[in-house]
């Protein structure tokens, strides 16, 4: 079993108090103490199991067992384990999730405006490509909308589900997040494509200190989500948002997508659309694709692979 | 919806007048300049990904950011708001009116909507059905397949976000789907038109007749 337990909430405040709120204060000109101020629920609750089927199963459940008996569900609340069974990606793909790596669900309450709640996909990637790049992947890049690579192999797969509560209809977006880290075998079809970061440092990681660090930039980044839907409610109040996000200028920093060429479907692999060059990505997080013939498109949900 | 319906009143209708007349409105704040005048015909969006623009109808322009809307339909533009021209406008002001000539089957389609329950997309993205009433779809056909409010029946995709819809209309039958798997669809577009069950016969009723009278005066106009 993975060695999860030193994965507490109070272990993750003060992880963020001792070294990521000092951090932040030394990169950014931000009050870095009201962005984590808002980001503080995500991991107030931290359930680690030593196996499960699906992370995100789990977290239905335990919305549905908390609603049953007359509770009302924390939100931020992590669903930990050190292996998953059943575990897949989007499309039902198979996603390995074996003892090594880390494995989970985190559970939002939708809270966020609109605008606002399109960028959430951005978080993990984001996240997790800041620990890598800290801790020796200076090279982990981020493909749109969220894999994050170690030299064009998958290390790290993020999907986001909605769910609606069944007894108060509460709506709920569970944040699945696979990390390959330790876990340095991987199935036949997944071999050429996937890779874990100890298999690119050379050594094995620490996972508790690694997921500490995860989860810290977890809370900065849908803080600063957070932070800035207040700073456009008090400037504007209203409209529409078409700015770009700090979240997104992030991302842009540590995405290699725009200027690849690539092919585009909305289930890449099984059914590739068409080949385009990233020209840019919107304020939206949209992906705008230059075509060969010099037209453009637009595409708000689907995947890309580099050519 | 009742069920009696005047065919007469409905066909003559779309006879005399065989045109949806589009509305096309200013997206955000900002200052107009028109890239059409009254009666230019326009191109809708085309190719095989949607990627080739329409006719450029007018830029706006905000904090410097300039920004060319051109056509989603195809058309004449039938009226347009020439004062707005150079002059900073609210969001959703009306600009200018598209008369697009109808075909047939968007004849029929836009009959259906009056009387169908048409249920719109929460926001601009991609849709697909849950795969409950897929399969369903796939065993019986959509219109074997009954929903009922509460009943997650599609699925919106948006960055790798995938949201359960639940439908919130009357209890009916599928009979009607407006959305292409993996194809964006536009807030407030419709995803899919349902009829109860017992109401399916005048449905037909209503595609049939239309399809007898058109037909019939296609050929009297040859």
């Amino acid at each position: 079993m993975n060695n999860l337990a030193p994965l507490t909430p109070e272990a993750l405040d003060e992880y963020v108090s001792a070294i990521e709120l000092p951090r932040r204060q030394k990169e950014s000109g931000l009050d870095c103490d009201v962005v984590f101020r808002h980001g503080a629920y995500v991991g107030s609750v931290i359930r680690v199991y030593p196996s499960l089927d699906r992370a995100m199963d789990k977290a239905r459940q335990h919305i549905a067992s908390q609603e049953e008996k007359k509770l009302s569900v924390a939100n931020g609340t992590l669903i930990l384990a050190s292996s998953l069974h059943l575990s897949k990606g989007r499309f039902s793909r198979s996603w390995h999730a074996p003892l090594g790596g880390l494995w989970g669900c985190l559970i939002l309450a939708d809270t966020f405006l609109p605008a606002f709640r399109q960028l959430l996909p951005l978080i993990p990637g984001i996240a997790c490509c800041e620990v890598l790049r800290q801790e020796g992947g200076s090279t982990a890049s981020i493909r749109w909308v969220n894999d994050v690579l170690l030299h064009g192999k998958k290390q790290a797969g993020f999907l986001i589900e909605g769910f609606r509560s069944p007894v108060y209809g509460e709506n709920y977006h569970l944040l699945g997040f696979g990390l390959n880290l330790n876990n340095n075998s991987f199935p036949t079809d997944l071999q050429d494509s996937a890779v874990s970061f100890s298999q690119f440092l050379g050594h094995s990681v620490d996972i508790s200190a690694f997921a500490l660090s995860f989860l810290a930039k977890l809370r900065w980044s849908i803080g600063l989500l957070l932070f800035e839907e207040e700073r456009w409610l008090a400037r504007n109040g209203g409209g529409v948002y078409d700015e770009e996000h700090l979240l997104l200028r992030r991302w842009k920093e540590l995405s290699d997508t725009v200027g690849k060429r690539v092919v585009f479907g909305y289930d890449v692999l099984q059914h590739p659309q068409y080949e385009a060059v990233v020209g840019a990505i919107a304020n939206d997080g949209a992906l705008i694709l230059n075509h060969d013939d010099g037209t453009t498109s637009t595409e708000h949900s689907g995947e890309i692979r580099y050519l | 919806m009742s069920d009696e319906i005047d065919f007469d009143e409905i066909l003559g209708k779309y006879h005399s007048d065989p045109y949806e007349y589009v509305d096309i409105c200013a997206e955000h704040t900002g200052k107009i300049h028109f890239l059409v005048e009254e009666g230019s015909t326009v191109q809708a969006v085309s190719g095989e990904w949607n990627h080739i623009p329409g006719t450029p109808l007018f830029e706006i322009t905000r904090e410097r950011n300039p920004k060319k809307i051109t056509a989603i339909t195809n058309g004449v533009v039938s009226s347009l708001h020439s004062e707005l021209e150079g002059r900073f406008v609210e969001a959703g002001e009306k600009l200018m009116v598209i008369r697009h000539p109808l075909k047939k089957k968007e004849i029929i389609e836009c009959i259906l909507k009056e009387v169908l329950y048409v249920f719109p997309a929460p926001e601009r993205a991609k849709y697909f059905f849950s795969l409950d009433v897929q399969s369903r779809i796939e065993k019986k056909g959509a219109r074997a397949v009954s929903v009922k409010p509460g009943d997650e029946i599609i699925i919106m995709s948006l960055m790798k976000r995938d949201t359960p819809v639940y439908y919130n209309g009357e209890k009916g039958v599928i009979h009607s789907v407006y959305f292409q798997p993996g194809v964006s669809v536009d807030q407030g577009a419709p995803l899919i038109g349902v009829c109860p069950s017992d109401r399916l016969p005048l449905i037909q009723k209503i595609i049939t007749r239309v399809k007898a009278d058109w037909d019939k005066n296609e050929e009297h106009s040859v």
